[in-house]
């Protein structure tokens, strides 16, 4: 899961606008940490993230806590630097011993780190996009496809939502909604998206 | 996948739900493409056939059971236990250590961030960097299919399988690390028939900075203001 690493839109001029918390315990001690799992899981639900694994398979809360054990990993989508720094320090408080990958711009992810006491311990970088690249859809569009990270967002599905808006079909809320859904991983940015389709329509 | 004839009411709403653009109305019947089809399930998962027409088979025979392997992210990959891409690259560096100070982990991902990827062109991949002499990260669904290590050979009989995106994960030397970017870039863009992103892993050092992105700023290469960036949390109990 390289998920978040090649989003595209993300801008120094907005700071905070989105940060992707990853949890995950290494598959080597996935049995030992099942309670630690489910901490983090409540943890990182308790800060109410924009979306959450999951969720776009209609998981709600409840199941998300009992999946986190056997799944290993927790991924959520945060719109508040203040909710991460938040976050970051209670699980570094309980001490749970899992991995955690903060997805965003690097300045973001530096002031949240000295904010809360922490060091970057490893750092994934993206060159971009290579090979045949006239095969890329337009930028904008990019900006929200790249959002799932396995690539199960369509271009198309974005046309289609973007056709259904201009005729009124649909408002830019469940355009998102729409756009977030084919991402079983919960790392599509609703509001980013709503605010994307905007400018697109 | 396929569609149920007999339940289909051909509203067309499942094409532009596809990412391989494999659903198509064809002779007025919607049909998914089989060879273009990844088996990545988003149709069946999205739910947005109201008659329940979008099935999937049993049981995917090997060895197209590669494609929903490596593309459906539900699926876990036998050989790394891992979903998604079948690889925590540096999600559990602070755990594993696989990404040391003094090389520079490359994660070369076919297929992303549009249009998917033949398992030929992550042959090619493959045999242009063992070429190269560079160490596999062993802990990846993709080291597993490679059938000779001194040339990076697949099994012939997947190379004909496609797939959402297939990621090749290895370590350099941080001094030939420029090097490396510098002949896979020229490789990517005049070998393959597909898209593909190029990412680099590297250490922090000791004070949390990147010495490494710095040098790449250096040498020109316009890196993305985001990243990924592994916060050390695992190691917090440790040093307490």
């Amino acid at each position: 899961m390289t998920h978040t690493l090649n989003r595209r839109g993300l801008s120094e001029d907005r700071q905070g606008e989105e940060i992707i918390v990853l949890c995950m315990a290494h598959r080597g001690q996935k049995a030992e940490k099942a309670e630690a799992m489910q901490k983090i899981a409540e943890t990182v639900l308790k800060y109410k993230p924009e979306n959450v694994i999951g969720r776009p398979l209609g998981l709600n809360d409840e199941t998300i806590e009992t999946m986190a054990p056997m799944t290993g990993v927790v991924t959520a989508v945060f719109t508040n630097k203040k909710d991460v720094e938040r976050l970051v320090d209670e699980i570094k408080q309980k001490r749970l011993g899992i991995s955690v990958v903060l997805s965003g711009l690097f300045s973001d992810i530096r002031d949240i780190c000295r904010c809360t006491g922490l060091k970057e311990h490893t750092y994934h970088m993206s060159l971009g996009i290579f090979g045949k690249t006239d095969r890329v859809p337009d930028e904008k569009t990019l900006e929200i496809t790249t959002q799932c990270g396995h690539s199960l967002i369509s271009p198309s599905l974005v046309e289609a939502v973007l056709k259904k808006m201009r005729k009124e079909k649909l408002s830019p809320e469940e355009g998102a909604r729409m756009l977030v859904k084919p991402c079983a991983c919960g790392i599509g940015n609703t509001k980013r998206i709503e605010k994307i389709l905007r400018e697109m329509v | 996948m396929y569609i149920d004839q007999e339940l289909c009411k051909k509203c067309l709403d499942c094409i532009p739900v596809c990412p391989m653009g494999a659903i198509r109305l064809q002779k007025k019947i919607v049909t998914i493409d089989y060879e273009t089809c990844v088996e990545c399930g988003v149709c069946y998962r999205f739910e947005i056939c109201p008659e329940g027409a979008i099935k999937q088979v049993d049981e995917i025979p090997y060895p197209r059971i590669i494609r929903a392997v490596f593309s459906d992210p539900v699926q876990r990959h036998e050989a790394t236990g891992v979903q998604g891409r079948g690889t925590e690259e540096m999600k559990t560096n602070d755990v594993t250590n696989l990404f040391q100070r003094g090389k520079v982990g490359f994660s070369i991902e076919l297929g992303r961030p549009v249009g998917g990827a033949y398992l030929r062109d992550l042959e090619k991949v493959l045999k242009k960097v063992t070429s190269m002499g560079v160490e596999f990260a062993g802990d990846n669904p993709v080291y597993h299919l490679i059938t000779d290590h001194t040339t990076g050979a697949l099994r012939p009989e997947i190379l004909g399988e496609k797939v959402l995106s297939a990621i090749v994960e290895v370590l350099v030397p941080e001094q030939q690390a420029m090097d490396f970017i510098r002949e896979m870039k020229r490789f990517l863009n005049s070998e393959l028939d597909c898209v593909v992103t190029m990412s680099v892993i590297s250490r922090a050092d000791s004070e949390g900075g990147s010495r490494f992105m710095e040098q790449l700023r250096r040498h020109g290469e316009s890196i993305y203001p985001n990243g990924k960036v592994n916060i050390g949390m695992a190691l917090v109990g440790e040093e307490s």
